[in-house]
């Protein structure tokens, strides 16, 4: 209950209608009732089986973004969770600030193509692959789009340099860890003036930092 | 277990104690009896031979003028009297007991009717002697007696004919009763060293085929106490899991609560209070996690997980998205090298095993530190290690951090305790070493697990 409210008030105060269901039964019906933007779930109480909640969902074929709640040491209820069609996790606790940055994020896919998306300086024109910084067109190549799109899907995500290479390949051949690397420094350098960094982690690929989100 | 009695009751020692002690007594029985036989034999051989002379004797005693007389010339007598190996003395007496002729130093016998005669056991110039007496029908006592020797040996041949086939038998007996009672109490042995060589944590009943039908009931009272303790120690777990559980989910409501508080405009002493409430909150919730997780780690423990082929360096990939976040809030160079190393695990466990040690690294790591996740091969030893720039661990204390609860007194960071007991459990299980040292000179951590080879494509890696 204390998580539910704080987590209703946290949506609430960002803007968000926010409807709760205290069982699996409730938020079944509600699920079936409504069409929701995110649904987030928490598949760690014993007495409520989220996963079927989520089982169903899917069932009715239903697009809706699903946040997984459920605890670090349960690494089998988030693979379970991903594999039933969960988009995010979160293992608790978790602070606000990372709860705020998960559902921004699956947020903006909901936003979709042909949605302009503003964070911090940066606007980014989906459709059109289009971003501008302080209100100056940035150029972007088709391979720096990608990455961006990838980051920004993800934030506070990891990348490893596979994951990008492996995102990327349809482009053309296969890219080398050093070609990833070239992308990453001119994509890094375009849009540090809005803020955002993309960090290196040393030996594993990188992770997108911003101040918002 | 250092009470046990330092004199311990073997079966085999008392079995065979026994055994022996029945066995020596009844070759003193045996040995008894067949000497009593034995003399008796001699007697009834010699006895008769003994006669002959005394009848002779008897034969030749004239009456002459009213007194008796030996009517036998001195070669006579001493033909009569000459034995091979024993010494023969007579004395005869007439009826008034006058000694007629013979060895005077011989007493008189009473109690003699004419015409029967008696055998006896006697002493004659110290020496043990077997006499025969007899009354004449016209009443002379003729006494002959005769030392023991023959009769002796006729005793010692029988009695080493018979004894020294019984002693062998007996030594036959000891040793086939060794063999027999080593044998006999190899299932029991069986028993005991698979109750020796098995870990703490299985509590699986044991084989009752394997042990003998005398040893079915202790076998079955140990598998009802291992499945009482299986019970208890399962009810002990589900509460622990459930406490855990039950606790985790207000404290993570509790915890975003105080951070949505802590974003209000707060006059600076209430939010210092606040914010170590926040902190307590945070510590209390790792601890139920760690709870549970250790909980879970024990579970899976007992119920001893399949093995199956796993990369490390999978698992230091999945790890990696879960803890860069938080390196990078923390200022910490959270980097890594992976190499691939295949070992047979658990991979669920093994994310938990990971998780805890980078957890520790980044916990008593300071700012703007180094903590680096390597993974590879060390020869054919598959081994994932996890070093950091924090303060270390000093020697005198590697031993113990892995003891749960344990905390080197005066670290920085908010440590449950509990995290290098999880990760010592996962390495057990997988029967790997962890071996924690100094990353640095004089600081700095490195813990590095060690798994066993992977045995080529034997497929399933024999466990015991």
């Amino acid at each position: 209950m204390l998580l539910a409210e704080g987590l209703t008030s946290v949506l609430t105060h960002a803007g968000h209608a926010v409807e709760h269901a205290a069982t699996g039964k409730h938020a079944d019906l509600l699920l079936a009732a409504e069409e929701f933007d995110l649904v987030v779930l928490d598949v760690g109480l014993p007495d409520i089986d989220g996963f079927e909640v989520l089982r169903r969902l899917r069932l009715r074929q239903s697009a809706t973004n699903v946040l997984i709640l459920t605890a670090r040491d349960a690494v089998e209820d988030r693979v379970h969770g991903l594999d039933l069609g969960a988009d995010d996790y979160l293992t608790k606790p978790f602070s606000v600030t990372e709860f705020e940055a998960r559902v921004r994020a699956l947020l903006r896919r909901v936003a979709g193509p042909g949605a302009r998306l503003s964070i911090a300086g940066m606007t980014v024109d989906m459709a059109a692959k289009r971003v501008r910084i302080h209100d100056r067109p940035v150029d972007l190549t088709p391979r720096e789009w990608a990455l961006l799109e990838l980051f920004l899907t993800r934030p506070g995500r990891v990348l490893s340099k596979d994951q990008i290479a492996k995102s990327l390949f349809s482009f053309d051949e296969q890219l080398s860890p050093n070609a990833i690397e070239v992308h990453v420094s001119r994509l890094r350098m375009k849009i540090e003036p809005a803020g955002f960094h993309i960090r290196t982690v040393r030996g594993f690929g990188y992770v997108w930092e911003a101040a918002g989100g | 277990m250092a009470n046990l009695s330092p004199v311990r009751k073997s079966v085999r020692r008392r079995l065979l104690i026994l055994l022996t002690c029945s066995l020596l007594m009844l070759v003193a029985g045996a040995t008894t009896v067949t000497y009593w036989i034995a003399v008796r034999a001699a007697n009834a051989a010699y006895d008769r031979a003994l006669l002959d002379p005394a009848v002779d004797l008897s034969d030749n005693i004239r009456m002459e003028s009213g007194t008796a007389r030996l009517e036998l010339s001195r070669d006579a007598q001493d033909a009569l009297m000459y034995d091979q190996s024993d010494k023969v003395v007579f004395q005869i007496r007439d009826s008034q007991g006058r000694i007629v002729a013979g060895d005077p130093s011989l007493p008189e016998v009473g109690g003699l009717t004419p015409g029967t005669r008696m055998y006896f056991d006697g002493k004659h110039q110290g020496q043990s002697q077997r006499f025969v007496a007899m009354r004449t029908p016209s009443g002379y006592l003729v006494q002959v007696g005769e030392t023991l020797n023959k009769r002796q040996h006729l005793v010692r041949d029988v009695l080493v004919a018979e004894l020294v086939p019984t002693l062998l038998i007996a030594l036959a007996a000891i040793a086939v009763a060794w063999i027999a009672v080593t044998h006999g109490l190899a299932p029991l042995e069986r028993v005991s060293a698979k109750l020796l060589h098995r870990s703490p944590q299985n509590l699986e009943p044991l084989d009752e085929a394997d042990a003998p039908d005398e040893m079915a009931p202790a076998v079955q009272a140990l598998n009802r106490l291992l499945e009482r303790a299986r019970a208890a120690n399962a009810v002990q777990q589900r509460f622990l899991v459930n406490s855990a559980h039950q606790l985790r989910t207000p404290l993570a409501g509790l915890q975003m609560h105080m951070e949505l508080f802590l974003r209000r405009p707060l006059a600076p002493e209430l939010r210092m209070e606040v914010e170590r409430m926040h902190k307590a909150t945070i510590r209390t919730a790792r601890l139920a996690n760690q709870l549970l997780a250790l909980a879970n780690v024990e579970s899976a423990s007992e119920q001893r997980p399949e093995l199956v082929p796993v990369d490390l360096k999978d698992i230091a990939d999945a790890a990696a998205r879960e803890w860069v976040p938080r390196a990078l809030s923390a200022n910490i160079d959270l980097g890594f090298a992976l190499d691939a190393a295949s070992v047979m695990g658990d991979s669920l466990l093994l994310q938990q095993m990971l998780n805890n040690l980078v957890d520790n690294a980044l916990r008593y790591t300071p700012s703007s530190g180094t903590v680096t996740v390597r993974t590879g091969m060390r020869g054919n030893i598959p081994f994932i290690s996890v070093e950091d720039t924090g303060p270390g661990i000093p020697a005198w204390a590697r031993a113990k951090v892995v003891e749960r609860f344990f905390r080197v007194d005066g670290t920085l960071g908010e440590g449950s305790g509990l995290g290098l007991a999880i990760v010592k459990e996962v390495v057990d299980l997988h029967h790997g070493t962890l071996t924690i040292e100094a990353a640095h000179r004089e600081s700095g951590t490195r813990i590095v697990v060690a798994f066993q080879a992977m045995s080529p494509p034997m497929g399933n890696a024999a466990r015991a």
